[in-house]
């Protein structure tokens, strides 16, 4: 089956069963690796992206559902020779990242906070990092991150 | 200076993790590239009546299926028992029995589905109790014949290991009628390192070498590791490691990087195999459930006379690291405390369970629990203060640890007072609600540096910047992104961003003994340091020949080399490279580095890979707690970390790892189990069953850094990145125990399990009958040869 979606702001055309994970379909098919899979139970959120500008877990996320819709995955932030997002920079001048598989998804999920609550506070984060599961930091500097750039800059992405 | 110790440098890889662009082993592509999965065993225990491939591989899409027939070899750690597929005995539930290699992920499994075996189960042991029990079959019919790979320790049956040791008059001590005799017993579960990225390899074969592209800590590992399997010789492997998405020590060992190269080879394309997360729960090489008995004679003015203990440790159907960590029970069940005799057996026992492995301080975080659950227990029993007590106990300079070997300075002294003004400046939170019981805890632990063999190699480019070569890889902690490169900057005296450090690979980078045990930053990073300082040496011998001076007049200062007392005078080190390509060639240099070997007072440690330790590290850790008395539930208020860390080559990034590491220790001591079902599957299949901490369950950490301790490492450096988890069960059993009013011998605490503690509801109470009191009986080796030898 053909599905017509926007993914980073471009008009693609993929091919798969129409009950395919779109984490697969972004992995596999369009190469965009910067989306984790790494439990495909929705538990994890590494695998979380936007869609049209709801962040989901896109290994529950059917590509046969989102014909048409727009996906935006870690690699739209930034521009590739631009300058990082405030969400981004904020992780990395905390010293935040560690392996760095959960932050492509906590970057998502941040981003959607920040879109719809510009003023977080710390139990702001902590829910909205309820999907997100980091093993290496025990997230401390993620939620500091995240206040931070409620407090000074406004919003994320 | 260049000023690369001591400050907060970023890290190298952060921007390009961010932008999702780090291309990690389950990321990887390959042209033609065939997709594996593995059948494995659904029963724990059974006789493989026969199994037959050919329908797989008349399946759709297969090019490769490969078992046991086609994998000769069999490995291990310290007994080679384990071979990569079960060869007709099936000894734990997920045991591989064939392998299959596709053109799509989906092709694999249905060929997989497609395999016809037939098994006789057998009654599986699924516990220790079991294991141990007269009688009980044994689960390796021929293990006096298995190979032993790394020392000897006696060995029974379903005691794949035992590690013993025997020091002073253990029993004339016990009898003294001027002490008091303390027991305690502690039980834990299995904790599941759940790194993100699962295990997960790409193989293909090149000039009929098998290359492989693996997440592992430790690369040289992998290859000798895969040529045994393989029965080839270890230079016709080769490993490459880019970026790790998280080891915390599953990824110690060896996993399923042969399955992948013997289809590469059977297929002749790239082969990927990635575990599911499933899989990643149903055969982690956890960190091991173990059981603990142990009782010290006490004196009225609080010296401890004797200490005996009886530790199992459940290594699973293999004996993998446990046989390796029943050394480390010496070392820090029997650490951190003056003892004027003791007496220990551990045992790594066998059952039909998944095997088990490494985890972050691995048994170290249940032996420091128990060992500071009983620390509190004597202080209770004899009415000691119980910081006090601890003050008084801790080993200092000049005193024996377990194996009689010599402390050197005072560490858990100073840390004490350390923790003392930590405590005393460090916010505390204390709802208002006299509803709750609330408890404190302070704990000491010990731990080590797993110094061992390291090798470097430092090019300094035409440009007059230097490439660091090694086989270290970057699992995320930062040893290899941040403080090595810092050291070797230190070194040359030039900006950290201008050396560049190459991915592992064991084609370019020597020998190193792995990722892991708190090692990196001291073995890879005394191996840098050495490599850089004979890159030092030629650059100064080139420069006093451009300067015409002596080298012993020179010094490196700021990427120059200046002429000592005319700092005027001098040459750019980008000069001096560009110089060599000229005068005598390109400037490199090797460094090594291994540890001491200490083995302790001879007698005292038999069965001991880790007879004494080269390098201890220590942390003190403290905890306040509010405990709900209707549902058991354990709120942690406030948690305070006093680290050795030797020198702090980047104070923050140790900061980070403290705080990861409290919080993982958080989710063993409070809500992370594995646990094994009756028919030997274990029950967590994801992270809908197995919780682990989120961001709501974190709390910030108060962290001082201790600084000065002796060290061998380079510039006095400790590993840092180990030894947070270390004290963390133990500081909140003790202050679950001084909120409850209660004996706490068994993490986790869920809310069940400290509601039954609470309301004495019957089971609550930890009961070990099959842990031995007699130490005559439980050693399996000869305790009256074991007497004989050791020092009085």
């Amino acid at each position: 089956m053909t599905t017509e979606l926007t993914v980073n702001g471009s008009p693609r055309a993929v091919h798969n069963p129409p009950m395919t994970p779109l984490a697969r379909v972004l992995r596999e098919d369009l190469h965009l690796t910067g989306t984790k899979l790494a439990c495909g139970e929705g538990f994890c959120g590494s695998c979380t992206v936007f869609v049209d500008d709801e962040a989901l877990a896109s290994c529950l996320v059917p590509v046969g559902s989102v014909a048409g819709a727009s996906i935006r995955t870690v690699e739209s932030m930034a521009t590739p020779r631009g300058p990082l997002a405030p969400v981004q920079q904020a992780m990395k001048d905390t010293d935040a990242v560690q392996c760095g598989m959960c932050f492509p998804g906590i970057l998502t999920s941040l981003t959607a906070l920040l879109d719809e609550n510009p003023r977080p506070d710390r139990a702001d984060v902590e829910t909205a990092l309820v999907g997100n599961i980091c093993r290496c930091t025990g997230y401390e500097r993620i939620v500091e991150a995240a206040l931070g750039l409620g407090t000074e800059t406004g919003a994320g992405a | 200076m260049s000023g690369s110790i001591g400050t907060n440098h970023p890290r190298r890889d952060a921007e390009d993790k961010l932008r999702g662009r780090t291309l990690f082993t389950v990321d990887a592509e390959a042209g033609l590239m065939l997709h594996a999965a593995l059948l494995r065993a659904d029963v724990p225990a059974g006789r493989i009546v026969s199994m037959d491939l050919e329908p797989a591989r008349r399946m759709p899409g297969v090019r490769a299926v490969v078992s046991a027939p086609d994998a000769p070899g069999i490995y291990g750690v310290m007994v080679a028992d384990h071979p990569l597929f079960a060869v007709d005995e099936i000894r734990y539930h997920g045991e591989p029995l064939a392998a299959v290699a596709a053109e799509t992920i989906e092709q694999a499994r249905a060929a997989l589905a497609a395999i016809e075996v037939v098994i006789e189960e057998r009654t599986p042991l699924l516990t220790m109790a079991e294991a141990l029990a007269p009688g009980a079959p044994e689960l390796h019919p021929d293990w006096r014949d298995y190979e032993l790979l790394a020392g000897e320790g006696a060995r029974d049956g379903n005691v794949s290991w035992e590690s013993t040791v025997v020091r002073g008059d253990v029993d004339a001590a016990f009898a003294r009628d001027d002490v008091t005799v303390v027991e305690t017993l502690f039980r834990c579960g299995r904790q599941n390192q759940t790194p993100l990225e699962p295990r997960a390899v790409v193989a293909h074969v090149e000039r009929d070498r098998v290359v492989i592209t693996t997440s592992t800590q430790f690369p040289w590992s992998v290859k000798s590791g895969v040529a045994r399997m393989l029965g080839v010789e270890p230079s016709d492997v080769r490993v490459i490691v880019p970026a790790v998405g998280g080891g915390f020590g599953m990824k110690w060992e060896m996993s399923i990087e042969p399955f992948a190269a013997l289809l590469a080879r059977e297929s002749g394309q790239p082969v990927k195999l990635v575990n599911t997360r499933q899989e990643e729960m149903q055969t982690a090489l956890c960190r091991e459930n173990a059981e603990i008995r142990i009782r010290s004679a006490v004196t009225a003015s609080g010296e401890i006379v004797g200490r005996e203990g009886f530790v199992l440790l459940d290594c699973g159907a293999y004996s993998g690291e446990q046989p390796f960590l029943a050394s480390m029970v010496t070392h820090t069940l029997f650490g951190s405390y003056r003892l004027g005799s003791a007496r220990l057996v551990s045992q790594a026992i066998y059952t039909n369970t998944p095997p088990n492995g490494a985890f972050r301080a691995c048994c170290g975080t249940y032996c420091v629990a128990a060992l500071e659950r009983h620390t509190d227990e004597i202080c209770a029993e004899l009415g000691f203060d119980r910081q006090e007590f601890r003050r008084q106990n801790v080993l200092g300079d000049g005193d024996l640890g377990p194996t009689g070997d010599v402390f050197e300075g005072d560490v858990l002294g100073p840390m004490l007072d350390a923790m003392d003004e930590l405590r005393d400046r460090s916010p505390r939170h204390r709802p208002d609600n006299d509803r709750l019981l609330y408890g404190t805890s302070t704990t000491v632990g010990t731990w080590f540096i797993f110094v061992g063999p390291s090798a470097a190699t430092v090019n300094l480019n035409p440009d007059g910047t230097a490439t660091l070569v090694t086989a270290g890889v970057e699992i995320g902690s930062g040893s290899t992104m941040q403080a090595i490169p810092q050291i070797v900057a230190d070194v040359l005296q030039i900006p950290v961003s201008d050396v560049t450090v190459r991915e592992a690979d064991t084609d370019a980078g020597g020998y190193d003994g792995g990722v892991g045990g708190g090692r990196t930053t001291v073995s890879l990073g005394a191996a840098g340091a050495a490599a850089a300082a004979e890159v030092q040496r030629k650059i100064l011998d080139l420069a006093a020949d451009m300067l015409e001076a002596s080298p012993s007049d020179l010094t490196l200062d700021d990427g120059r080399v200046v002429v000592d007392g005319v700092p005027s005078l001098g040459v750019t080190i980008k000069e001096v490279a560009a110089q060599a390509q000229a005068r005598g060639g390109p400037i490199s240099g090797s460094g090594s580095f291994t540890g001491t070997g200490n083995v302790g007072m001879a007698g005292c440690a038999a069965g001991h890979y880790i007879g004494a330790l080269d390098l201890p590290v220590f942390s003190v850790h403290e905890c306040d707690v509010a405990v709900d008395p209707d549902t058991g539930h354990v709120t942690v208020l406030d948690y305070r970390v006093v680290q050795d860390v030797g020198r702090a080559i980047n104070p923050r990034a140790i900061l980070g790892q403290v705080q990861g590491g409290v919080v993982q220790g958080l989710g063993y001591a409070l809500h992370e189990e594995v646990t094994i079902d009756r028919r030997g599957k274990v029950r967590q299949e994801g992270f809908e069953t197995y919780r682990v901490p989120l961001a709501g369950d974190s709390l910030p950490v108060q962290l001082e850094v201790y600084e000065g301790a002796p060290s061998m490492g380079p510039l006095g450096v400790k590993g840092a990145g180990e030894v947070p988890i270390l004290n963390v069960a133990a500081a909140v059993s003790c202050a679950v125990a001084d909120a409850i009013g209660r004996t706490v011998s068994e993490i986790p605490l869920t809310p069940p399990r400290v509601l039954g503690l609470m309301l004495e509801r019957d089971g609550a109470d930890v009961e070990l009958p099959h842990v031995p009191t007699d130490w005559r009986e439980a050693v399996v080796a000869d305790a009256e040869q074991l007497l004989a030898v050791a020092p009085r």
